[in-house]
Formats: C-alpha cells, sequence, structure tokens
C-alpha cells in the first residue's frame, strides 16, 4: 500500500472506531458515583483481612492469580531481553569510557543514591500499611540504583550492582510467589488463600500472606528491572555491532510477500 | 489432593520449573537441563491428565485464594475448567513435552552464559497457555493474554544473527499488543458497567441492562485480542511474518496451539459473556464470524498455495485451518464445537509434525525453499514419509483426526450453509495440495526442475540459518521420532472412539450458559439435549477422501504439469494461471511486511465488526 492509502484507510477505520466509542462511553456509570458494586466490596474484604491498604489486598490476596500472572509478565520479559540483547556471533564488547560529570551533580547523586534506596525499602515493606507496595518499591529501588549511572559513570554502577546475583535473585522472588500459593494447599486450603495469623489492623505485621508475597514482587520487580535496563545500557554502550558499519538496515530482509518498498 | 487443585497447578507447575531452570542451568550441563525440562513438562501433562480424567462429564471449578461468592458476590478469581478447556490445557501440554523432545540436546540454545533460558521461556509459555485455557474470569483471561504474548515475542525473535526473525517479532509484539489494548479497553467498559470480572458473573449482569452502544463496543473490543492470535483475516498478516522467522521448535507450538487458543477465547467469552439475554444474538455472532471464518479460510489456502518457503506455507496453511476453525465454532451448536475440537487436536499433531520435518530440512540444508531444495531431500526417507503423510492427513484423508473433525464440522454445516462444503473441502485441498507439492518436489525431484516465475518481491526462504549445532552429522534421532508420533497421535485422535465421544459430552457441556453459571455457585444441573454424533459417516468419509483426491491431483499438476507437452493441458493451465495472477497478485502485495499496514488493517478489521455488529443486534 502507499503511505497515502494506508493512511487514508487507518483514518478512516479510526473515526469508526472513535464514534462507537463515544457513544459506548455515554452507557457508563455517571462520574463521582457514592458505590461501586466492586469497588464496596473489596474494601470490606480487605478490612475483613485486616490489610489497611486495599490496593495491596486486591493484589496480593483477592486477586492474587491475576498479580501472578503479571509479575510472571515480568519474569519473562527480563527473560526475553536476556535472549533478545545477548551478545551476538559478530559483535564485540568495549569498555566504555569514562563520562566527565560536573562535580554538583556527582554531589547530588552521592546524597540522593542512599535516600532514595531507602525510600524505595520504605514504600516496599508499608505496602500492606500505605500506598505503594512491592512494584512501586521495587521501581524505585531500581531507579535509586542507577544515580550511580547520571552521577558518576557506567562503571561506578557495574561496581554497586551485583548482575549475577540479582538475576538468581529475580528468578527466586518470581518462584517465591508461585510457592508461596502452596502454603495454602498445604494447611488445606485453596491455592494461595492467605492462612497466615492475620495480625493486629494497621501493624507492621499485618496482612498474613500480603506482606511477604508484597515482599517477593518487590524483589522481584527491583533485581528484574535492574537487569532489564542492564541490558538495554550494555546494547547501548559496551557492544558494537559490525553491520551499522555495512548501512543495512534491517527492514530490506523483513520477509514479506509482495511489498513495494 | 483435591481435584480443584489441579487446576492452579498446571499453571504453578511451569513456572516454577522455569524459575528452577533459570537458577540451576548455569550450574548444570545440557544433559541435565533437558532432563530436568522434560520431567517438568512430563509433570503438567501429568497434572492435566489426572484433571481431565476427575472432572469427567462436569466442571471443576476453583475460587483462587478460596475467594468464593457469598450471597452470590465475590472479589476472587475463579478457574473452571471443563474438558474442551482442560482438554484444550493437555493438549498444550502435550505438544510442549513434544517440543522439548525434539529440541533434546541437539537444538542450539544461545545464550550461551545463561543455559536454560529458552526451555524456561518455553515453561512460561506453557503456563501462559494453561492458564488462559482453564480460567473463568475475563481479566486473568487477559493477563494470560499478555503473559503468552510477552514470551512468544522474545521466542519469535530467537535467532538474533539474522534481522528477519527480529523484523517477524516486531511485527507481532506491535499487533499483538495493540489488540490487547483494544481487549483491555472493552474489559474496562464491561467492568465498569457490572462490576464484575468473572466470565459467568458478567454475563448474569449484562442481563439486567439493555442492548446499546456499550454492549456492541465492549463485544468487539474484547474479541478482537483472541481475533488477531488466532490470526484472523484480515488481522491474520503478522502470523506468517512471525511464524516463517521463528524456530523451529517454537513453530510447532505457535501454530500447534497458541493461534488455536485464539479460537477458543472467542468461543468461551462468547458463550459464557455474550450469550445470555439481553446480549449479543446467537444469529449475529453465527453470520458475522461464519463470513470472517470463510474470508480466512480462503486467503490463507490461497496465500497457502503460492508460497515457496516452507515454513511461510505451513503459516498460512495455519491461516486457512483457523478460518475452519472459526466457522466450526461460529455455528454455536454443540456439533460445531465438538467437530473443531476434534480438528484442532488433529490438527496440532499434524502441523507440528510437518513444521518438525522442515526443522530437519533447515538443519540438512540451511533452507527452508521448495525450488532450492529439489530432489535434495532425496536420503531424507523417512523425513519425505513423514511430511507427505502430514500433507495427507492435513488434507482430511480418514481417519486422520483432522478428517473426523473436518466431517463432523461439515455435517454440523450442511443444514444453515451448504455451501460451506465447497470451502471445507477446497481449502483442505489447497492447502494440503500446497504441502504435497512440495513433499514431491524435494524429497522425490519429482517433475522438473521448479523455475523463477514470479516477477514481484517473494520470500524463498533459501540462506537460513541452520539451528542445530553441527549439522553435518547423522539426523539426531528425536528430531524424526517427534514428528512420527505426533501423526500417530493425529490418527489416535481420528480412530479411537472414545476421544470422539468425550468431546461430543464437553462440546454439550461447553455450549451450556445456564449449567456454567451455576457450577459456580454448586453442582450444575447436567445439560440437556442430546450430545453431537461424532462417529464416522458414510459421507464424512467420502468428502475426507474427495479432498484428499483433489489435493493429490492440484499437487500433481503443479508438479508435473509443465511437463506436459504442449496441447490442451498447457493451454488449459496457462489461461489458468493468468487469471489467478490477475486475482491473486494483489492479494499478495497486501502481505506487504510493512507494521503500518497491518495496523491499519486491524483498525478496518474493528470498524467493520463494530458497524457489522451494530447493524444486527
Amino acid at each position: 500500500m502507499s503511505r497515502r492509502l494506508r493512511t487514508c484507510l487507518f483514518l478512516a477505520a479510526a473515526v469508526v472506531l472513535a464514534a462507537f466509542y463515544a457513544a459506548a462511553c455515554t452507557g457508563l456509570p455517571h462520574f463521582a458515583g457514592l458505590v461501586h458494586p466492586y469497588g464496596t466490596r473489596a474494601v470490606a474484604a480487605a478490612f475483613r483481612q485486616r490489610t489497611a491498604n486495599v490496593i495491596s489486598s486486591i493484589n496480593f490476596d483477592q486477586r492474587a492469580f491475576d498479580t501472578l500472572g503479571e509479575e510472571s509478565i515480568l519474569f519473562a520479559a527480563v527473560l526475553g531481553a536476556i535472549v533478545l540483547l545477548r551478545r551476538a556471533r559478530d559483535e564485540r564488547e568495549a569498555a566504555p569510557a569514562p563520562g566527565r560529570v560536573m562535580p554538583s551533580t556527582r554531589l547530588f547523586g552521592t546524597v540522593m543514591l542512599p535516600i532514595t534506596l531507602l525510600t524505595g525499602f520504605y514504600i516496599v515493606a508499608h505496602g500492606q500499611l500505605s500506598p505503594g507496595g512491592g512494584f512501586q518499591g521495587g521501581v524505585i529501588l531500581a531507579t535509586g540504583l542507577h544515580l550511580a549511572y547520571i552521577a558518576a559513570d557506567y562503571r561506578a554502577l557495574e561496581r554497586i550492582r551485583p548482575l549475577a546475583s540479582l538475576d538468581v535473585a529475580d528468578a527466586l522472588a518470581a518462584g517465591a510467589f508461585a510457592a508461596l500459593g502452596f502454603v495454602g494447599i498445604a494447611k488445606g486450603a485453596a491455592y494461595l488463600q492467605n492462612v497466615l495469623p492475620l495480625g493486629t489492623f494497621g501493624q507492621l505485621s499485618s496482612g498474613g500472606l500480603v506482606p511477604v508475597i508484597n515482599a517477593a514482587v518487590g524483589v522481584e520487580v527491583g533485581s528484574g528491572i535492574v537487569v532489564l535496563i542492564a541490558h538495554f545500557i550494555d546494547q547501548a554502550v559496551e557492544i558494537e555491532s559490525p553491520s551499522t558499519q555495512d548501512g543495512q538496515r534491517p527492514d530490506d530482509a523483513s520477509g514479506a510477500d509482495g511489498g513495494n518498498r | 489432593m483435591p481435584t480443584q487443585d489441579l487446576l492452579p497447578l498446571a499453571v504453578a507447575v511451569p513456572l516454577l520449573g522455569a524459575v528452577l531452570l533459570v537458577v540451576a542451568g548455569r550450574r548444570l550441563p545440557r544433559v541435565a537441563i533437558d532432563g530436568l525440562v522434560t520431567a517438568l513438562a512430563a509433570a503438567d501433562v501429568a497434572d492435566l491428565a489426572l484433571l481431565w480424567a476427575r472432572t469427567g462429564d462436569g466442571r471443576s471449578v476453583a475460587w483462587l485464594g478460596g475467594w468464593r461468592p457469598v450471597h452470590g458476590e465475590g472479589v476472587g478469581i475463579v478457574m473452571v475448567g471443563d474438558r474442551i478447556g482442560i482438554g484444550l490445557a493437555l493438549l498444550t501440554a502435550v505438544l510442549i513435552l513434544a517440543v522439548v523432545g525434539y529440541s533434546w540436546r541437539y537444538f542450539e540454545q544461545p545464550p550461551t552464559e545463561h543455559p536454560g533460558t529458552f526451555p524456561a521461556l518455553i515453561l512460561v509459555f506453557e503456563a501462559g497457555m494453561c492458564g488462559f485455557a482453564l480460567t473463568g474470569d475475563l481479566f486473568n483471561a487477559f493477563v494470560f493474554f499478555e503473559l503468552m504474548g510477552a514470551v512468544a515475542y522474545a521466542l519469535t525473535g530467537f535467532r538474533i544473527e539474522d534481522p528477519r526473525p527480529l523484523q517477524g517479532a516486531l511485527t507481532f509484539g506491535i499487533v499483538n499488543s495493540l489488540a490487547a489494548y483494544a481487549s483491555l479497553l472493552g474489559i474496562g467498559l464491561l467492568y465498569a458497567r457490572t462490576g464484575e470480572l468473572g466470565f459467568a458473573q458478567i454475563g448474569q449482569h449484562l442481563a439486567h441492562h439493555r442492548v446499546d452502544a456499550l454492549l456492541v463496543a465492549a463485544f468487539v473490543l474484547v474479541l478482537t485480542g483472541p481475533l488477531v492470535k488466532a490470526a484472523v483475516a484480515p488481522f491474520h498478516f503478522w502470523l506468517p511474518d512471525a511464524h516463517a522467522v521463528a524456530p523451529t521448535p517454537v513453530c510447532m507450538l505457535l501454530s500447534g496451539v497458541m493461534v488455536e487458543l485464539g479460537i477458543y477465547g472467542i468461543a468461551r467469552i462468547y458463550w459464557t459473556v455474550f450469550s445470555g439475554p439481553h446480549g449479543i444474538p446467537m444469529a449475529c455472532f453465527r453470520d458475522t464470524f461464519v463470513a470472517f471464518g470463510a474470508l480466512t479460510a480462503v486467503v490463507g489456502a490461497v496465500m497457502c498455495w503460492q508460497q515457496r518457503h516452507l515454513k511461510r506455507m505451513l503459516a498460512f496453511s495455519t491461516v486457512g485451518h483457523v478460518g475452519l476453525f472459526l466457522i466450526g465454532v461460529a455455528l454455536v451448536t454443540p456439533e460445531g464445537v465438538a467437530g473443531t475440537a476434534l480438528y484442532v487436536a488433529g490438527h496440532a499433531g499434524v502441523k507440528a509434525a510437518l513444521f518438525a520435518v522442515t526443522g530437519v530440512l533447515l538443519d540438512r540444508h540451511g533452507s527452508v525453499d521448495e525450488y532450492g531444495l529439489y530432489g535434495r531431500g532425496r536420503e531424507l526417507r523417512l523425513g519425505g514419509v513423514l511430511f507427505t503423510v502430514g500433507g495427507l492427513a492435513l488434507a482430511g484423508l480418514p481417519p486422520f483426526g483432522t478428517g473426523l473433525g473436518k466431517a463432523v464440522l461439515e455435517h454440523a454445516a450442511l443444514s444453515r450453509f451448504p455451501w460451506l462444503l465447497v470451502v471445507f473441502v477446497g481449502v483442505s485441498a489447497l492447502t494440503a495440495g500446497a504441502v504435497l507439492r512440495a513433499a514431491a518436489r524435494v524429497f522425490a525431484g519429482a517433475g522438473p526442475r521448479p523455475r523463477e516465475r514470479y516477477a514481484g518481491p517473494e520470500t524463498t526462504g533459501g540462506g537460513e540459518e541452520p539451528e542445530i549445532r553441527d549439522p553435518s552429522r547423522a539426523v539426531p534421532p528425536p528430531m524424526l521420532a517427534v514428528p512420527a508420533v505426533l501423526l500417530l497421535g493425529a490418527l489416535a485422535v481420528g480412530v479411537l472412539p472414545g476421544i470422539g465421544r468425550q468431546l461430543a459430552l464437553a462440546a454439550r457441556l461447553f455450549t451450556d450458559r445456564a449449567g456454567y453459571v451455576a457450577a459456580l455457585y454448586g453442582p450444575a444441573p447436567a445439560p440437556s439435549g442430546a450430545s453431537p454424533a461424532t462417529g464416522w459417516t458414510a459421507e464424512g468419509v467420502s468428502l475426507g477422501l474427495l479432498s484428499t483426491l483433489l489435493a493429490l491431483v492440484v499437487a500433481a499438476l503443479a508438479v508435473w504439469g509443465p511437463a506436459v507437452p504442449s496441447g490442451a493441458v498447457h493451454r488449459a493451465r496457462e489461461t489458468l494461471s493468468a487469471t489467478g495472477r490477475r486475482v491473486v497478485l494483489p492479494l499478495r502485495r497486501l502481505h506487504s511486511g510493512h507494521i503500518g499496514d497491518y495496523v491499519s488493517w486491524l483498525a478496518v478489521g474493528l470498524a467493520v465488526l463494530l458497524v457489522v455488529t451494530a447493524a444486527q443486534v
């Protein structure tokens, strides 16, 4: 198809889609209603489970099976990055040159790095009590580590980033979630059932299984994202590809039947 | 262990297995890794076989986390296994086991510094597919849909040294992700209206609302994901680009079960969510998707015939057959579902076997080009036999499972859409004809050496990288044993009467919406109505023989036609190919490999579906 035809076709279809979606939205419940059937039930259930953060109760207790799938997607993404961003046979590794950093940036990074890590730990640890949790805290932990890249250079990041152990930690934490589900089965209840003592509402130890799964997710997300970013940065910083010199564009070789390139 | 615990176990076992492989893989030799992954795959087969046996002609229901509904209201996720869902998960697990056996020790699995990553991805893929087949919750189905997608993109692009797999994986990833966003929008609409996420629960609440734009939009949007996954035209463009470039073991899984899971998703979601009162009328669903199915089947078959790249040929054959499967479930009868289930089971074995033999060719000769391989498969006698038998089974030769499924579907379609007989026979004959044509040329060197005829750009399939460590030595035994066993499995589906009978009962249960809803809250009453007949009939056998004969005729015409001295045959052939070119060339040009084109077609397909559905409700 020519560019023009493709654009016209898409725009014509997009107009129809937009019209239908707009019409569909008129059938939605009104804004700022006082009740939502699921919301009301989920809040009540979270209180019964003595989990102050309702979102965490939904993520790690009421609909924990969804979260198991989601964190498996992250696990799969990390494995996929390991596979796709590996060093190809015709690529070679080069040591990145040290970068020049402004003293103020270096100072700011040195101060902020431990503070960010501490914040990350706090957000993970209090996932069952206050907004946040394993996913959010894990991302903060991973981001914090990369302040070393901004404030110093890649070699500094490599020094404080134990990639091999993080790789294993990511896998073990992903496995821990699936394995924790068996606690319920072992106690004669259902898979992923919250059978641990629920504790006192509002305490750090409350929520039964929720803080445990939450911690596993925190470790998985934190280490998984570091590994994921590491493979992307390696690709950009360390690995030199020969094909960039050949001037070969990847789409020259796409599998296709017709085409008018 | 209680039966309902087997449901989440089917997902948890491969997930834990993948973790084990990633952690332990670095310290284990290749043999140990392969032994471990084989044991894990076998464990999941055992779990699902036990579930199949224990569930019987009923449903197994598991409330995850013990969140059973109180007074009909709940917050949790439910898994519901009936024999269609469990059977599909079991088929997945068996195919995973076959793939693991096929790649045993020989198939090259980079990255070398992370051994165990490839089998780990295969196991996560299994978890995603089993979860999708067994869940009873719309959002949960979406999560598993995404999980199998994320793994499939990585597995498709596995051979990074070649730009083609990366392009294929990118196309696959972008088109499927856009479809997933559409599905999520649809789920959002349904959730906002009903406050429910379970299939049955949404369906129950929709009965209290009138039919309006929201219902139509949600119906089309939710089905977009499964439609793209199932590669229904015009959402099919990504499939040949991805299946042609993925490693052979991955192709076996993609074509064998993943695409079929899309069909399952369409049928399951329609029956449980939208088929109730104030839903989408059955006539609307039937007419719309029979038409889409027929279009898909014809496009797939015509494009399949045009290919010389063997993997692309098999991929387009999958598109053709998926069209037939869609017709099957769109008939909205138990007979249609039973026929589709049989057809899918048989097709999975046949198609995986054909891909497996193609993988052997790739490793011997570094090519999957029908022209380039002319006569070069002669020394691979067993491979040639398997490929030919696979082609005949694809045509629906009795007593293969493909033949039985096709026969049951033809019978199911006959009363309302008699013209579908032509589609069923023609599509099976043409796709199988292409495979038989290639078999005759590659493995027997039959007919004159094929000439380059097609003027436009095309994918030849030459210059591919072998996938095993040392292609110069003898063919590894599992690479031919696995396709042989798979073909025997496809034969068993057609020969063993027990399978057909059980799937007939399962189809009656699958189409019993009230029973599905009731099963969530307690023992459901047995479905009323007779279960469909799924045995061989004289009519079915003769139609199977007819399509096989036609396949042989078209293959023979293509192979030996050019050798016939000029005369009536030659002239007829020339006119036929001239008219063919006028129709086929534009169709080939549509498969441009350009992601922008594919996205435009996705949008157009959605717009058409929306308008057509709105016009019929």
